[in-house]
Parts: structure tokens; sequence; C-alpha cells
């Protein structure tokens, strides 16, 4: 195919992700360093009471010829950087007004501080915990599923998809209510005089969101290596046996590396996925005890409504993923020049 | 398998059955639940078997209109995937025959693209949709799906496009077709079964999606899973029942979707990883 016809070809796809995806990325970068409030006046009113006119100074948003609002934009620099990072107060930012006064109490404004930190040291948390329990949760119902019969393998496989298939969000709330006080599960607990209040503390909304995490990734993860293991050469599986290896050695010698692969890419995939975090966050603790990269984005824009400080937030991210995905990129880039 | 000794064989299907229970006891129990009312829904003791009533269905669709959701879910997901097929399979194509190294720097671009998250893309879209004055519109969201679903798109295309033979469409542009045309009559018939694996993830993106979909447009117009975001904090017992039934109204088109094409989405699934 020549390039012209390649470029005729891909234009379409290629215009929308510039135009959807890396120029809104670059846009982000852009304003991450801006701030703009609306231009405010100080007017007189007058208003005409029975006992005369009175006189009072008031403030109001000044309004340009077509009625919008006219807002002030100037360059901030790093300030709202470092006030995603908790570095220093962001002074010419709080000025502004835009950002919120630190009147609220002492534990609100540590909060704030450590926002990004906090939300990224979680983000990896629940990466490095999932990912093991994933594979190997994954790995386990392969092997049951491959040793199974056949007639019971299509129902298997169904069954097992739905924890991946369905809307995440609707999954953390269904873990949810049966984690609410007088769901399923405290019920069964208190059976052994056991009681939580699951929504109610950090570390077991923590353990709830894990649980989660692994629960809707395992399936994925199964199917994968399940599509392996019908491939493992049967013939070093028999030369194993002949020569006297027993299940354990075959599955370690024979099938584990001929899974090593598989075993990559859905640690990749997982990594992807896993650094996205988002609904199970908002769904099981709406933020109140932890945060991940990608809802402190969106809390910052949606609940405080400041896009300029949600995009220092949303560079951070990125920047972050660029750290997690270097490593392939280097390999990948290595073996293009390789191939030349 | 030859001959499995009864302890194995127990074990097994031991750990299968709790492997079942464990993956489908959320779904089912919420199926459950919204069948009662609140009281016989969450109570201690726990009440296995209660009074089934329909009144949070009828509350939920009738009285909170959650058909119109329904609605909104029907065009946003039918307009991302149509879109995103036919732009999808175009450049798919491009990449499978197209040797050159800007092939291969576009898909790695997708693969940082596919693995960027999406919030961090909802600030600029915030402030340039405003300034357009384009938020707030169905058009507008399902590019948005369609542009975050792309890189996903052109490379599981791809990976179905590389395995048909190039002698098709070279005989094709032999007997004088265009490229386009051999693309359009040679390669789409024989291709349907990749376009329907990848149309079928298209649409479990458009479908499952919630920041997006919560954020970009206002409550007339948003889809079933954004709509009972009202749920995710609700403390009233009516809001709550309703989101439990929302939760299954939602979850219900999906089962029967795993159950028709269980083996596509299987496929799917494996693609990428079977070309490592």
């Amino acid at each position: 195919m020549k390039t012209n016809t390649f470029a005729r070809f891909v234009a379409p796809s290629v215009l929308l992700m510039l135009s959807l995806m890396a120029a809104p990325l670059m846009v982000t970068f852009y304003l991450s360093v801006r701030n703009c409030v609306p231009d405010m006046e100080i007017v007189k009113v007058q208003q005409s009471g029975p006992f005369g006119t009175t006189e009072s100074m008031t403030q109001q948003v000044k309004l340009d010829s077509s009625g919008k609002p006219i807002t002030l934009c100037r360059f901030v620099g790093l300030d709202y950087y470092r006030s995603v990072l908790g570095l220093g107060s962001a002074q010419s930012v709080s000025a502004n007004g835009n950002e919120p006064p630190d009147s609220s109490s002492n534990a609100a404004a540590n909060h704030r501080s450590t926002e990004f930190t906090g939300a990224l040291n979680f983000t990896l948390l629940y990466t490095l915990v999932t990912t093991p329990f994933v594979l190997l949760l994954g790995f386990l119902v392969a092997l049951g599923v491959h040793h199974s019969a056949q007639r019971f393998r299509g129902t298997l496989i169904t069954a097992s998809l739905m924890p991946f298939i369905i809307t995440p969000v609707v999954a953390a709330l269904s873990i949810k209510w049966l984690f609410r006080d007088n769901g399923l599960v405290p019920y069964f607990l208190s059976q052994f005089d056991i009681s939580v209040f699951w929504m109610a503390e950090a570390w077991s909304a923590r353990f709830l969101i894990i649980l989660y995490g692994i629960w809707h990734s395992a399936p994925f993860a199964f199917i994968v290596l399940y599509a392996g293991l019908q491939s493992v050469p049967q013939d070093s599986l028999e030369a194993a046996t002949i020569d006297g290896a027993n299940r354990w050695q075959k599955l370690r010698y024979v099938t584990l590396p001929h899974l090593m692969p598989l075993i990559i890419f859905i640690t990749l995939i997982h990594l992807m996925d896993a650094y996205r975090v988002f609904e199970p966050v908002i769904v099981l603790t709406q933020g109140a005890f932890t945060t991940s990269v990608q809802y402190l984005t969106y809390y910052i824009l949606v609940t405080e409504t400041n896009p300029y400080k949600a995009s220092a937030a949303a560079v951070l991210t990125t920047a972050g993923i660029f750290v997690l995905l270097i490593p392939l990129l280097v390999k990948t880039w290595k073996e293009q020049r390789r191939g030349g | 398998m030859k001959k499995q000794s009864i302890g194995w064989t127990a074990l097994i299907y031991g750990g299968l059955a709790l492997w079942l229970v464990l993956a489908s006891l959320p779904i089912v129990w919420t199926a459950i639940i919204s069948l009662r009312q609140y009281v016989d829904a969450f109570s201690i003791p726990i009440k296995w078997v209660a009074p089934i009533t329909f009144e949070n269905y009828t509350s939920l669709w009738i009285d909170k209109q959650f058909y119109k959701n329904f609605l909104n879910t029907v065009i946003v997901t039918v307009g991302t995937v149509t879109i995103s097929l036919t732009v999808g399979c175009l450049a798919g194509y491009a990449l499978s025959r197209y040797r050159g190294s800007f092939g291969f720097w576009l898909l790695i671009i997708a693969l940082v693209f596919r693995s960027l998250p999406h919030s961090t893309l909802l600030p600029s879209f915030y402030v340039m949709f405003d300034a357009i004055g384009i938020r707030n519109e169905y058009f507008t969201l399902i590019l948005v799906l369609v542009a975050i679903n792309q890189p996903f798109t052109i490379w599981m295309l791809r990976s179905f496009f590389v395995n048909i033979p190039n002698e098709l469409d070279e005989a094709a542009l032999v007997d004088g077709c265009s490229r386009f045309q051999a693309f359009r009559k040679v390669i789409i018939p024989v291709m349907w079964p990749g376009v329907i694996t990848t149309g079928l993830f298209s649409f479990l993106l458009a479908y499952n999606d919630f920041l997006l979909s919560s954020s970009l447009v206002n409550a007339d117009k948003m889809t079933m899973p954004a709509a009972i975001a009202n749920a995710i904090s609700a403390e009233s017992e009516a809001f709550l029942m309703q989101g439990v039934a929302g939760a299954v109204s939602i979850t219900i088109p999906l089962v029967i979707l795993v159950i028709i094409f269980q083996k596509q989405i299987v496929s799917g699934l494996t693609q990428g990883a079977v070309k490592g």
C-alpha cells in the first residue's frame, strides 16, 4: 500500500484522535499554568423604598456587550501544581479567590495538602496488590475449567465473564450493597461475632476497592490463560510424564513457561487499567477515605469546579502514565530499530 | 484428560463451584433484592424468602422515567458503534496492509492513548466545549466516546485484517478495483466476524462508560449508568431501591449479550494476546 493511500484511509481515525485526544491534552497543559476568574466590579445600587432612596455598594460580575461575563485570565506558572502536590500555599492563586479559603478544619487542610501524593499512593497500592491476585485467581480458574468436563465449560465461561463485562459502576454498587449495613456479608460475619462498618473506615473501604479490582479483572486473566492452556504442546507434557515428572513439575516446567508471554500481556493490560481505577472509588468511598489519581482530577473539576487546578492534576496523571509505560516504549523502540 | 483421582476431581469442581458463587453473588443478590421492599431487602436477620414486588421497577421506569435514559443509551451506543466501526475499519485495514514506519508509530501512539485515564481529558473538554457551545449534545458525547475508543478499535481490527491474506485484495486490484473498492467489496464481506467482535467491544465501552457520560451531558441526556449515580449516595430508602432496580435493568441486556456472543467476546479478549 502506498503512503498516500494509507494516509487517506487512516485520516478520519487520526483526525478524531488528534482533535479529541491529542489536542485536549495540549489544552490541558495550557490550562494548568493559567487561572481565570470572572471580572468583578463594585457598583452602587440605588434602592428606592418608602423611606427614601438608599445607596449600597455591591459586587457584581462585569458583562460584555453581548451579556456574557468577562473573565480575567493570567499566567500563574506552577502554582496549581504546587497546590495539587501540597508544596506550600499557592499565594497568587488564593489571592484570586478561586481557591477555597483555608478556613476549614485542620484535618481538611491536611487532606488537601497531600491530595496528589495520597491519590498516587493508593493507585499504586491498588495496582501492586491486585495484579498478583488477578493473575493467580485467573490462572486457578483457567486450570479448573481446563480440567473440567466439556459440557460444563460453556456455562462456566459465561458466568465467569460476568464480573468483567458488567458495567463497572453497577458492579461497584452491587458490592457496596452486599457489604452495606444489614447487607448479606455483615450478616454472615455477625454469626461469628465480627462487626465491621465496611464503608465507614479507611482500611475497610480500601479493602473493598481492592476486592472489587480482583473480582472485576480476574475473568480477563482467566479467559486469556484458558486460551493459552489449550495450546500447551501435548507432546512436551507427555514427554515430561514419561520422564517421571509429577503434576507440579509439569505445571512448573512445561505449562508456566509456555504461558509466560500471556502472563506479561495480562500484567501490562492490568497495569494500565488499574492506573485509571475510578468507579469503585467514587461508589465505595466517595473519596472520603481514599482517592485515586483519576478520581482526584474528576473531584477537583466537578466538586471544586476549578478546571485549571484539575488540569494540573491531569498533567501529573499523564506524566505518571508515561513513567509506567517507559519500559514498554523503550523495548518496542529498540525492537523497531533492530527490525529496521 | 485421562483418569483423574477422585480427590483431584473433587478439588477442581469444589474450587470451580466456589468461584461461581463468588463471581455471581453480587449480581445475583442484587437481582434478588431488587424484587423486594426495602425492609425485606436489608434486614437483620437476612430473609432468604420474601414477598416479591415489582414496585422498585415501576417506580424507576415509570415515575422516574428511566425509559428516557434507556433511549439515551440506545442513541449513544448505536451512534458510537456505527462511527467507531466505519472509521476504525478504514484505519485498521490500512494499518494491516501498509509496511512503512508511519503505521508502526501510529499504533504505538494509539497504545499510549489507550492507557490514558479519561479524566485527564475532561478539564479541557469542559473549557473547549463550553467555548464552542457544544457541551450537552448527544453528538459531542458520541464523538468523544468514538475517539477514546479508536486506539483499541484500530488495534483490534488490524489484528483481524492481518489474518486475511494479501492475495485477496491484490487480486481485486489487478482486476481493476481501486483500493477502496477492494476494501469494500472484497475485504469487508469476509471480515464480518472481526467487525462483529470489535463492534461488541465498542458497544461495551460506550454502554459501560460512566465518567464521560455523566459529566459531558445534563441529566435529560444521560445514559443509564450515568443516571443511577444518584444511588451512590442515596440514603433514602426509595432512592436506594430504585438504584437497585436500575442496576439490574442495566445488567440484563449485558447478560443476554454475553450468552449470545460468548464466542466472539472470548475471541476478542484473546485476539491481542495471541498476537503478543
